[in-house]
């Protein structure tokens, strides 16, 4: 022992393990940044342990895999069950958002005209068939509350009248038919007064016409046009389209502009029925007044 | 004409329902593509109602022809048997010139039923549009009729292939041709 305490060897362990000391030492006062000498086998090695840790890692999934195979299966048909379920829950969600995004819209007429009754969004649930005017069904009905001749609308403008209905559905004539009639007026000049009707040219291009317009009016496109009122068959002031070009009737005695319904009528998916607002005439008056 | 077994009698019935089974389903499929999407569709009931009409007995082709009717004037908004008039009166015709003068064959039936299909579209025209003296009305006959027929003529071959086929199966001969009866004997 006392020849191994003298021996050059046990010099040297002491050495060393001074130097690992004083390296310590050193390690601490360079406050989390790691030893020159740290780094550069860090940096030398690194590909080597990234290659053995991916082995490793691995043999020990693999092994792993085995050794929990039934309990990874009993985890998995779990986890199946829930992301199914939360699934449908997202499906539920969404339909919930798409709902009450549709009635946040349809809130926006009551903040506007708080006079307005109107039934409970109704689904457009189908076209026409080969109609040039875009006249649709809606999935609500006399047990709805509807009856003929009541206006149609969404939130950003009318979109047409009730003209027959069944229990639970009923047909629509959009703005765009010749056989719809309504006295309007312009929102931004209030003194420019006509009527829009439909033209076969103009349902083309889904837009309706304005007519019966004074020469010295004072349109200009981007105008709005909003109902007058005058009839009772619709509530006063709601928008209608926006005025797209102006031009005389083939006469020269009135003017005409084509109108750009503010909604598109070819892709609606729901609408209200305004059942009941100022102004509002009676059903059998308004069968006589009816074009 | 060979006596029929009572057999032979439940097999002819059985198949029989499946076959106009088979027909109903496909004009319940031809109504719900002509109430599907805005765009233009082709009066697909109509070459469905000729069809059926063209190896079936006149009595079925008039009630079919009515029910394709009611279902176009459902599907196309018009007055509740405008069509279903037209369409009975053109299966009874299709019935009858079949039966007396023509072959029952591809080129015969899509000449025919685009005789049939201008009638009804043109009919559909003149009483829903014309009539009315619209401005520029012509440009629905050209851009909207002219239109939906073209498409219904086309559809008639898909029609008359899915027809001949259900008829393949399930319709029962009541005459062989010559081939045919020289095939069995040999």
């Amino acid at each position: 022992m006392r020849e191994f305490l003298k021996s050059a060897r046990f010099k040297v362990i002491l050495a060393f393990l001074a130097f690992l000391v004083g390296m310590m030492i050193y390690a601490v006062t360079k406050g989390g940044y790691s030893v020159s000498g740290a780094s550069l086998i860090n940096t030398v090695t690194k590909p080597f342990r990234t290659v053995t840790n991916g082995i490793a890692d691995k043999l020990e999934t693999e092994t792993d895999k085995l050794k929990n195979a039934d309990e990874y299966y009993r985890e998995n048909q779990e986890l199946r069950a829930q992301i199914s379920e939360l699934n449908k829950q997202l499906a539920d969600y969404e339909e919930l958002a798409a709902e009450v995004e549709e009635l946040r819209k349809f809130v926006v007429i009551k903040e506007e005209h708080p006079d307005f009754q109107y039934t409970e969004p109704a689904k457009v649930i189908g076209y026409t068939a080969n109609d040039p005017f875009k006249s649709f069904t809606i999935d609500k009905g006399e047990e709805n509350g509807i009856v003929p001749y009541l206006p149609v609308a969404t939130a950003e403008g009318l979109v047409g009248i009730v003209v027959e209905v069944s229990k639970n559905t009923s047909t629509v004539r959009t703005i765009l038919s010749p056989d719809l009639s309504i006295a309007a007026v312009c929102r931004d000049t209030n003194a420019d007064h006509g009527i829009i009707e439909g033209t076969v040219l103009t349902a083309e291009r889904n837009c309706t016409k304005l007519i019966h317009l004074s020469t010295d009016n004072q349109l200009k496109p981007g105008y709005v046009m909003a109902t007058s009122g005058n009839s009772g068959l619709f509530p006063r002031d709601y928008p209608i389209g926006t005025v797209k070009s102006i031009g005389f009737e083939t006469n020269g005695l009135s003017a005409c502009a084509e109108i750009e319904p503010c909604v598109d009528i070819g892709r609606l998916s729901s609408v209200v029925v305004i059942t009941d607002f100022t102004g509002k005439k009676e059903a059998e008056d308004a069968d006589q007044d009816l074009p | 004409m060979r006596i029929k077994t009572s057999r032979e009698k439940r097999i002819s019935y059985i198949r029989s329902g499946i076959r106009w089974t088979l027909y109903y389903l496909l004009i319940l499929l031809g109504f719900c593509i002509m109430t599907a999407g805005s765009w233009l569709k082709p009066v697909i009931l109509v070459p469905i109602a000729l069809a059926i009409a063209v190896d079936n007995n006149i009595l079925g082709s008039v009630f079919t022809g009515g029910f394709c009717g009611v279902l176009i004037d459902i599907a196309c908004g018009r007055l509740f048997g405008f069509n279903a008039v037209i369409l009975a009166v053109l299966c009874v015709c299709f019935s009858l010139v079949y039966q007396l003068w023509l072959r029952s064959r591809m080129l015969n039936f899509i000449w025919t039923a685009a005789l049939a299909s201008y009638i009804q579209c043109r009919l559909d025209y003149e009483f829903y549009y014309r009539i009315w003296g619209y401005a520029d009305v012509e440009n629905i006959f050209v851009h909207t009729t002219l239109r939906v027929w073209a498409y219904t003529v086309i559809s008639a071959v898909f029609v008359w292939l899915v027809i001949r086929l259900i008829n393949r199966f399930f319709m029962q001969k009541d005459h062989v041709t010559v081939r045919e009866a020289i095939r069995a004997g040999a």
